[in-house]
């Protein structure tokens, strides 16, 4: 930054009001936490049918109900973050399609949809021929429906740090991460060892990627453009979320990695579960620092 | 036709003046500003000098604004106008997040997102923007970029080189420019915030809203 290079220019804003900080708050982050969840779960529940069918069985429905609540959870917080919630329904009626926010919640709506279809056919119906075939679709549908909010997020002119293709990863491992945690501790004993070590290898894989991301963007972001310099003053050195993002990165990343290579040696179920609830908790952490911090930097 | 707005920055005393023509035209509520002049001061004692700036919406032609707008409460006028749909607006903030300029609030009566609209309602009345009208100097000119004869687009080809636009690197192409801008005045990083007492006031961010 220029002020801080050039000592002849010490240029220095003596009035002037920015317009608001924090715009998007935590009702965001738990947005973002709640739809990796529901639809983490539904790429898990679809792996292990593939991987491990005559386990699964009778997580067809538990799994489905999980992925309603949250993603119902992600709707009302969405819902609770407009400052008009009661003209959500202009979303539906007066649709502007360049926007992700408008794509977004129309798949989210056909998704929660297919979500229903598959608790009747299972719970219901109990025809699991018929469920495994809609859940393909709507694996498909989890897909965008996942990566919209990168989307909404590259579309932020404003926020350098949201960039594309890197969000849309960030995304996805985010739903891994979080649907491998919510099935190893949802199984409980439906599901032997083998199929943990599933799970295990999904969240190890996953948190691992998930860290070299923001590594990545930590120490080579800075190179490529002052803002992204600028905003990640923010969670270095004795920056204001400086400790939350490494608590972030540390419950979510390093000890879940650590935790899952003595499960395997140790063959301990326990520990596996102790990876996946630092792994829930962590990912609201390291979302809510990304959310927040390129909202501190002034625009003007 | 092509609203656009240019700004002298030599001109302009940082009387603020544009500021309450705006608030006083358009029922601009307290603690929001849909144009407001920023100080900037330079050097250090007893060589220094203060600059000014008046920052308001720049009315893209790639607006990021209009783009993520879920439900196209902000929408471009034919006369190139980014406007805004106060009764569509679901207050999402989404516009809020992508204004690189950060022009665009939320109105903490109607709970709806608010910004400068060139006075809209007054240019199609044939009448200049309550801010032209208000300035001392003429430091603010507004007219149509597609003119030739126009009073802007003759500012502007006087002074070829030294005209400026914020942010060019967003790839907004703003209809705001600026005229003896420079990087301090124009790049938020380059000069230092610090939190605390200003000249006027000790607030330095305003709550979204009228709630954080």
């Amino acid at each position: 930054m220029v002020h801080e290079t050039i000592a002849a220019t010490n240029a220095v804003v003596t009035l002037d009001v920015a317009l608001p900080g924090i715009v998007w708050p935590w009702l965001v982050t738990v947005n973002m936490w709640a739809k990796s969840i529901g639809t983490g779960v539904i790429f898990m529940l679809f792996l292990l049918l593939k991987k491990h069918p005559e386990q699964v069985g009778s997580l067809r429905f538990p799994t489905t109900v999980v992925s309603i609540i949250f993603i119902h959870i992600f709707l009302l917080f969405t819902l609770a973050d407009l400052h008009q919630p009661f003209r959500m329904w202009h979303i539906f009626f007066f649709p502007h399609v360049t926007s992700a926010i408008t794509v977004g919640a129309w798949m989210a709506t056909a998704f929660v949809g297919l979500l229903f279809l598959l608790a009747f056919q299972s719970f219901i119906k109990k025809n699991n021929v018929a469920f495994d075939k809609t859940l393909t679709w709507v694996v498909l549908l989890a897909i965008p429906v996942t990566l919209y909010t990168a989307g909404l997020m590259s579309q932020c002119t404003a926020r350098e740090l949201w960039q594309m293709p890197t969000e849309s990863a960030q995304m996805i491992l985010a739903a891994l991460v979080a649907g491998s945690s919510f099935m190893i501790l949802l199984s409980g004993s439906k599901l032997n060892y083998e199929a943990k070590k599933t799970l295990g290898v999904v969240l190890g894989l996953s948190a691992f990627m998930s860290f070299i991301l923001y590594m990545s963007e930590y120490i080579f972001g800075p190179m490529k453009a002052e803002e992204v310099a600028a905003v990640l003053e923010y969670i270095k050195g004795d920056g204001p979320y400086t400790v939350m993002f490494w608590l972030g990165q540390w419950m979510t990343y390093l000890l879940p990695m650590l935790l899952i290579v003595l499960s395997r040696a140790s063959k301990s179920e326990n520990i596996l579960k102790l990876a996946a609830i630092l792994a829930l908790a962590g990912l609201w952490l390291v979302k809510h620092v990304w959310l927040i911090i390129p909202q501190l930097l002034p625009m003007s | 036709m092509q609203l656009g707005f240019l700004v002298d920055l030599h001109l302009c005393m940082g009387c603020k003046g544009c500021e309450i023509a705006c608030k006083v035209e358009n029922e601009v509520p307290l603690s929001t500003w849909r144009l407001r002049v920023k100080y900037v001061d330079v050097g250090s004692f007893p060589e220094t000098r203060r600059t000014f700036t008046p920052l308001r919406c720049n009315h893209c032609e790639n607006a990021p604004c209009e783009r993520i707008c879920p439900v196209s409460a902000l929408h471009y006028l034919e006369n190139g106008i980014v406007n805004i749909d106060k009764e569509r607006c679901i207050g999402c903030a989404g516009c809020v997040m992508a204004c690189p300029y950060g022009a665009i609030y939320i109105d903490p009566q109607t709970q709806t997102a608010d910004k400068c609209t060139y006075c809209a309602h007054r240019v199609a009345s044939s009448m200049m923007p309550a801010c032209v009208v208000a300035c001392p100097v003429q430091a603010n000119i507004f007219g149509d970029l597609d003119n030739p004869t126009s009073n802007i687009s003759k500012y502007i080809q006087k002074n070829q080189g030294n005209v400026q636009v914020r942010k060019p690197e967003k790839g907004t192409n703003p209809h705001h420019f600026y005229v003896n801008g420079g990087n301090v005045t124009l790049n938020p990083l380059a000069s230092h915030r610090i939190n605390g007492h200003q000249l006027f006031n000790k607030i330095t961010t305003l709550p979204i809203g009228g709630h954080h």
